[in-house]
């Protein structure tokens, strides 16, 4: 449920509002928290299917690592997705699977340049040794007309901006970034799709008038079931004023005043240190008491 | 009509006013003027004056209410006549009571004729004129309170109502038998529910009393008297009183009134002292495990409960009065009660004196619930110092005392900390990490850094003794099940299925299961830990809103902070302590401030040198404290091993009194201090197995030495001798520690002062030094203490460390946390004592065979404790936290393994407070840097 969590808040601090308004299936309920029964972390869980690396485990003696690795893993992904939220990439969301922690849905916007008006579906894939693994993957629901996407899968060339995924130093968000920035800055060198490239290179005009069949290809598949029978896949549904008015209005009210929401919770802490001071009791209004 | 209203008396009235009903009010009016001038006729046959008795009741009635005596006018007036009265009395007021008002607010014609007639005034005088006795008084009181109580029309409004009443509210005041109070107190809190509803009445109170020449407002003064009384008086006079209270919130005359004219904060903070007086000086306590005042211990005592009342109406009237005579109240508490009265009790002459007094201290902060007031307990605490050492620091010294008020204080801390008040935490922890002077430089920006891996976790949970890992001990023992985590994605995208072939499948209704296996065993324990730290840094985080700043390194910033001066108490401090004479006495009495290192030879002239008293002698705590000081003044409280010899020279005291005379095979004893030294230095390095042990065995040797040589007390010797090593920093200098044995005080003597104030915390060294502070450094020397410490002592350590590790502070979670930051040699880690720990119980389960046997017995005994636990506290949810709401009943005694053995049990702890830790690092690693929101 932590990234069902999270993602309501990037949801709410997203920036997009286009006309098409993303719709979540309602979560599935899940079993209350209690004592001796199984809580739902474990299915958002990942499979452990070999060692997340020979090193670490090596490291980590007496098999600590072996009960707890499914929980550092788990934990490194809640960490990176409360990174995504954090960074606010424009017109970006993205959303963990229901089944594994390891695949994320994503849906991005594309609102000016060449594919302007292109809202594109993805998913990321996550290798299960993350991250001492390879970059996480990119494929695109419709394998939109691009020199970086293969014509055939969908998927992006991400490798080639992270030849090698570093940890502490390469974050999801930076591929979620760069899928952004593709469509804004056309590479064609080393392309997955030659034809794009080419027609980039030599004929725009044709490259663009393809580009515009694409956006509009990926565009009238909006509405389709999601590829993923998951209940956290992203699906749109056409404008309908008796749900997403609501809906629109209480997330730009949310936006709108953050300090009121905040405000109106009780506060249990105590503080009587003025602002700039190191001293206990230093604000002004103290009462005197001697 | 007259046999129904004959009929009534005063428990029948109900009845009557339905009878009542729709009787028309001309009738009444008829009979109500009817039985008046019956009434009428025998008043005025005693009337000794036999005039206008109305101009001359005010003459009359304060001859009357200043004596209070039997009063008679004319001869004694016979009982059928006063029984007539009465009797017509009743009556009428019955009648007045009945009346509905007129149109538009105007009286009704029965009250009208009241007002008219002086009824009550002269029905006043009547009682006056007979016997003005109790009983009398009685009548009278029940009289005004069924009036004004169930008329259906204001009748205080009206002067000729009021003044009698107030007349006698008046002649009520001073002494009247209990009965009379109780009716008085009743009728004032009526009064007040009226005020409270209709302010206008307020007015009318204050004329009125100047009529009466005292410019008091006589309700309220009234009830002052009864503020601390037991029982159903006391509870209706405080709750009338804070009727006035919230009154006062809103007028300002009210509030002046009270805080200038009356004597109602003084009274109240007054009367806490005088109700902590008569608490038990020594508490008797149930067992062992007991560490503090629940509330089914403090219902078995009434004076403790009287006192609770009272704190809590203090609570109270703070919460609602006005500021002025909010402000007051707190100041008179402050200098009143906490200040002449809990801070010598905290430094009364014996142990359990002492540890009764933390106890009251404890549960006095557990029952405040108002800012204002917490605040004026937490300066108390922080600032206030009693004899020049602050209570903080006295508090905290505390700790490392043995017996049981090592852990009474451990409790009081428990409960300081979970205040999430920035105050407490800056002065216990947070002032000696700002300025970062515990880490190398080059990690100061690690601070902020996140921990994205779980590394930290998976660097604590690697401790976990191998004896105690989670394939070792089996299911359900370890609560341990077989998760098999579903295959999501395994490594193509497409194959997002589930494998299926597992044993168990559990429906959620939503058509997705849980595939719980055998493939890989889980700690499905570790997911309640996980649980529960992220409600603990969630809560945590959102009360440190208020905060001021975020601690994080950079804010509040290091450089400023350098010098860090303690802050100043809000007392100046007493004036009988002389000024220092010399250098040694300087160093200790600027200890609180960054006062300047003393050479070592300059420490050696000094104290060789007979003290030099002051002409005006320092308080006796105060000599001996220093003579402890001047005696630690070079080896004291350096981080490494400090606080250790605090442990050994308290548990040194506890066995000697005890005239505990174990005996051990004999080692050399410089040998072990070295050993000892050497290990703090590198925690994995081993650590004595049994520090104690070997610590009396020196006291023995070293005893019989010097009974041989010359006689002198053991214990000095052993100081001297011990405390030479340890002396790191300035082994080199060899000093001659002997010399401070001349001035070493007898056991006896320093006995008082070592579980009173020996602390002088982070002040005798320089602060460029590095020192995490007394607070962080006694908990990590108890926590080294793991194996030795009792239960319920291992229960509390770690329930506070987990406390202080769920705080969302960069500072203060990258020193708990961070097992990859690099600290100064100097500061020990929680980290390098986990680990000490580790291998210290590796060792053991070495070379016990039975070892992984007792850890089985071990875990067995502590989850029939927790289950027991449960059964009693419903509100319990983790597996540790149940473990630690001790209550004062013994847990069921385990058949197979005795409490005694603390290794096994503290190797049993120390697994779950690994994972405890763990859970904690990792829920911070997604929590804390996630703005908050709901």
């Amino acid at each position: 449920t932590y990234l069902n969590d999270f993602w309501e808040k990037g949801r709410s601090d997203g920036e997009e509002q286009s006309g098409e308004q993303q719709q979540q299936r309602a979560s599935p309920a899940r079993p209350s928290f209690g004592k001796k029964q199984l809580p739902s972390i474990p299915k958002n869980a990942v499979p452990i299917t070999k060692p997340a690396s020979p090193a670490a485990t090596a490291q980590l003696a007496n098999g600590t690592h072996a009960s707890y690795g499914p929980f550092y893993l788990e934990y490194s992904l809640l960490a990176e997705f409360t990174l995504v939220i954090k960074q606010k990439l424009p017109g970006i969301y993205v959303q963990p699977s229901y089944k594994s922690a390891l695949m994320w849905f994503g849906v991005i916007f594309i609102r000016h340049g060449l594919y302007q008006d292109g809202v594109f579906k993805f998913t990321v894939y996550i290798p299960d040794n993350y991250p001492d693994g390879e970059c996480p993957r990119v494929v695109f629901d419709i394998p939109v007309f691009h020199p970086l996407v293969d014509p055939v899968s969908g998927e992006l060339d991400v490798r080639r901006a992270f030849t090698k995924w570093r940890r502490n130093h390469n974050h999801i968000w930076q591929v979620l970034m760069y899928a952004r920035t593709v469509f804004y800055k056309i590479n064609t060198m080393e392309p997955l799709n030659p034809e794009a490239a080419v027609l980039y290179d030599k004929d725009v005009q044709l490259f663009k008038s393809k580009v515009v069949d694409s956006v509009k290809l990926c565009n009238s598949h909006l509405f389709d079931q999601p590829k993923m029978d998951d209940p956290y896949a992203i699906s749109f549904s056409s404008w309908n004023p008796a749900i997403h008015d609501e809906a629109k209005e209480r997330m730009f009210s949310h936006k709108r005043r953050p300090e009121d929401h905040q405000k109106g919770l009780p506060v249990s802490g105590l503080s009587w240190v003025k602002p700039g001071s190191t001293q206990p009791f230093s604000k002004d209004d103290n009462p005197p008491l001697s | 009509m007259a046999s129904m209203v004959a009929n009534g008396n005063r428990d029948g009235r109900q009845g009557e006013a339905l009878v009542l009903k729709g009787v028309d009010p001309e009738t009444c009016m008829i009979v109500f003027k009817n039985h008046w001038a019956q009434v009428v006729k025998i008043l005025e046959k005693h009337d000794p004056l036999r005039s206008n008795t109305s101009s001359n009741m005010a003459a009359l009635g304060v001859i009357g209410l200043s004596s209070g005596g039997p009063m008679r006018f004319g001869g004694p007036i016979p009982g059928d006549e006063a029984s007539a009265v009465q009797n017509y009395v009743e009556h009428i007021l019955f009648l007045l009571m009945e009346e509905d008002a007129g149109q538009a607010g105007a009286m009704g014609p029965i009250l009208e004729f009241v007002v008219m007639e002086n009824v009550m005034e002269r029905l006043f005088l009547w009682s006056l004129r007979r016997q003005f006795t109790d009983d009398m008084k009685l009548e009278q009181l029940k009289m005004y309170e069924m009036i004004v109580g169930q008329a259906r029309q204001p009748l205080l409004h009206h002067k000729p109502v009021l003044r009698p009443l107030m007349m006698l509210l008046s002649s009520c005041s001073g002494t009247a038998g209990p009965e009379v109070e109780a009716e008085l107190v009743s009728l004032l809190n009526q009064l007040c529910c009226v005020l409270a509803k209709d302010q206008s009445v307020l007015e009318l109170f204050f004329h009125t009393s100047e009529d009466q020449g005292a410019a008091n407002f006589l309700i309220f003064s009234l009830l002052i008297p009864f503020i601390h009384r037991e029982g159903l008086v006391g509870q209706q006079a405080r709750d009338a009183l804070l009727l006035i209270m919230s009154l006062s919130a809103e007028n300002q005359r009210v509030a002046q009134h009270i805080a200038e004219n009356t004597y109602f904060c003084p009274v109240l903070a007054t009367g806490l002292s005088g109700l902590y007086s008569s608490l038990p000086t020594k508490l008797e306590v149930p067992g062992e495990e007991w560490h503090c005042l629940h509330r089914e211990d403090w219902l078995q005592m009434p004076t403790l409960v009287q006192f609770l009342n009272s704190l809590e109406f203090c609570n109270a009237v703070i919460q609602v009065a006005h500021p002025n005579i909010r402000d007051q109240l707190v100041s008179y508490i402050y200098n009143g009660f906490l200040v002449p009265v809990l801070a010598p009790a905290l430094h009364k002459p014996t142990l359990e004196e002492v540890m009764t007094t933390t106890a009251y201290l404890d549960l006095f902060v557990r029952s405040v619930s108002e800012p204002v007031l917490l605040q004026t307990f937490l300066s108390f605490i922080l600032l206030h110092r009693h004899e020049n050492v602050h209570i903080l620091d006295t508090l905290v010294s505390r700790i490392n005392t043995p017996f049981q008020l090592g852990t009474v204080s451990l409790a009081l801390f428990q409960t300081l900390i979970g205040l999430y008040c920035e105050d407490v935490m800056l002065q216990l922890i947070l002032r000696y990490l700002i300025p970062c002077n515990h880490m190398m430089l080059s990690q100061r920006r690690v601070v902020k850094e996140r921990d994205f891996y779980s590394v930290s976790a998976a660097k604590i949970l690697a401790l976990t003794p191998s004896c105690c890992s989670p394939e070792h001990s089996p299911p359900p023992l370890r609560q341990l099940d077989s998760i098999l985590w579903s295959k999501g994605t395994d490594n193509s995208p497409n194959t997002g299925t589930m494998e299926t072939e597992e044993t168990f499948l559990e429906e959620d209704g939503s058509g997705y299961s849980c595939v719980i296996g055998s493939e890989i065993y889980l700690d499905v324990n570790y997911l309640h830990y996980l649980y529960n730290a992220r409600l603990g840094i969630s809560s945590c985080t959102r009360a440190c809103q208020v905060w001021s700043a975020p601690y994080d390194g950079e804010d509040p910033p290091p450089e400023e902070s350098h010098p860090h001066p303690r802050p100043r108490p809000p007392c100046p401090p007493q004036t009988t302590d002389p000024a220092p004479t010399n250098q040694l006495e300087l160093e200790w009495d600027d200890s609180y401030d960054a006062g300047p290192v003393v050479s070592p030879e300059a420490a050696t002239a000094e104290s060789s040198k007979p003290p030099q008293l002051p002409a005006a002698e320092p308080p006796k705590h105060i000599q001996e404290m220093r003579r402890t000081a001047i005696m630690l003044v070079k080896g004291s409280y350096i981080e490494e091993s400090d606080f250790q010899d605090d442990v050994m020279v308290y548990d040194l005291v506890a066995k000697k009194d005890a005239r505990d005379t174990v005996t051990k095979g004999s080692k050399e004893v410089k040998a072990h201090v070295a050993d000892h030294n050497s290990n703090l230095q590198s925690p994995l390095a081993e650590v004595g197995d049994d520090l104690m042990g070997q610590y009396e065995e020196l006291i023995r040797t070293l005893g019989s030495d010097e009974a041989g040589t010359g006689g002198s007390s053991p214990v000095k010797t052993v100081d001297k001798e011990f405390r030479n090593p340890v002396v790191t920093p300035m082994e080199e200098d060899e000093v001659d520690f002997s010399s401070f044995s001349m001035d070493t005080p007898e056991l006896e003597k320093q006995h008082s002062s070592l579980f009173g104030t020996k602390l002088c915390s982070g002040s005798t060294r320089s602060h460029s030094v590095p020192f995490t502070g007394p607070f962080v450094s006694v908990l990590l020397s108890r926590l080294e203490n793991m194996l030795d410490n009792s239960l319920h002592v291992n229960l509390l350590l770690t329930g506070i460390l987990a406390q202080l590790a769920a705080y969302p502070q960069p500072l203060l979670q990258s020193f708990l946390l961070n097992t990859n930051m690099v600290f100064q040699p100097s500061v020990r880690s929680l980290y390098q004592v986990l680990a000490s720990l580790k291998n210290q119980i590796e060792q053991q389960a070495s070379t016990k065979k039975d070892f992984p046997k007792l850890i089985t017995s071990a875990q067995h005994c502590l989850l029939a404790r927790e289950s027991s636990l449960k059964g009693q506290d419903s509100r319990e949810c983790s597996p540790l936290e149940a473990g630690r709401m001790m209550k004062s009943s013994p847990p069921p005694q385990p058949k197979t393994i005795s409490l005694a053995r603390t290794e096994v049990f503290a190797t049993v702890l120390f697994t779950e407070f690994l994972k405890e830790l763990a859970a904690i690092a990792q829920e911070h690693s997604i929590l804390s840097h996630v703005p908050m929101e709901e």
